[in-house]
């Protein structure tokens, strides 16, 4: 089910390690070894976070023997990004009608106040 | 911003934070954020259709509306008024709700906090108002404020944006 996946996801997403895997991949598919190079950390600890990723989905693994590249898939964060976009529009756009209100409201009272100069 | 109160909040937690420069005095805008004639005209996204609107403006006091998408489906929200610094702050506990007035779930996402808390701060210079809107999960469950976290940092980092060229563009290679 579609919100399975997306708690899922989320789960996945909510680790600093993760997003900076994540944030690599994006540049283009690579080794367990290189992803692991910029952290302060171990092959194992390196694979456990993987294999996190890879049952969200987030990530699919080649299966050459000698070095299974990592890939980014980007279908579930497709539904992260369609939800926290339709999260920050839920303030953008009252803050939008705010202000286009506000606008009509002070502009209503410039005439009025000129209709009564006249 | 010293004196708020972030009852239910987990210490260290960051808000999301969104701030807009709003061309009113900062009493006007207050009137127009806090009470029902206003709030009808301009609450609701556009296309959306207010179906109802309480405001009971004192601390504890229920803020209740309700409005229809333009697919016919029906939202609602029952705010708690948690603080009112007349003109300077609002503090609202937000949830989701039904026409009654219960507390219901995300309608997306199980795992988000039920209870979120959301801060208006309102400051005036030369006739001209900020307004800086944070948002807490509130009394959350380690995994709702994972959730929050999630959502949160996909928010800062502009990974919602990042994430849809990232698709777009996976999309031409595959």
């Amino acid at each position: 089910m579609a919100l399975d996946r997306l708690s899922h996801t989320l789960s996945a997403l909510a680790d600093p390690t993760r997003r900076a895997i994540l944030a690599r991949l994006a540049l283009g598919e690579t080794s367990v070894t290189e992803l692991a190079e910029p952290f302060d950390m171990s092959l194992p600890a390196v694979s456990k976070h993987l294999k996190v990723l890879e049952h969200a989905g987030l990530i699919t693994r080649g299966r050459e023997a000698q070095w299974r590249p990592c890939t980014l898939a980007a279908a579930p964060l497709k539904d992260v990004a369609d939800w926290v976009t339709q999260y920050r529009r839920f303030w953008e756009e009252r803050l939008d009608r705010l202000d286009d209100y506000l606008h009509a409201l002070q502009v209503k009272k410039k005439d009025r106040k000129n209709g009564r100069r006249k | 911003m010293a004196g708020e109160n972030k009852t239910g909040v987990h210490p260290g937690d960051k808000p999301f934070v969104i701030t807009r420069v709003l061309d009113a005095p900062r009493d006007l805008v207050w009137r127009v954020y806090t009470e029902e004639k206003h709030l009808m005209q301009w609450w609701g996204p556009k296309g959306f259709k207010m179906l109802k609107c309480t405001m009971d403006l004192r601390p504890g006091g229920i803020f209740h509306y309700g409005m229809q998408a333009p697919d016919g489906s029906t939202m609602w929200g029952k705010w708690t008024i948690r603080e009112i610094v007349k003109p300077e702050r609002l503090s609202v506990v937000v949830a989701f709700s039904d026409e009654k007035g219960g507390i219901t779930q995300h309608p997306f996402s199980p795992n988000w906090p039920r209870k979120t808390l959301a801060i208006s701060d309102f400051t005036e210079s030369g006739g001209k108002t900020t307004v800086t809107l944070a948002w807490y999960a509130l009394n959350a469950t380690e995994i709702e404020r994972e959730t929050f976290d999630a959502g949160h940092e996909s928010m800062k980092m502009g990974f919602a944006g990042t994430f849809e060229q990232l698709t777009d563009y996976l999309k031409t290679t595959q």
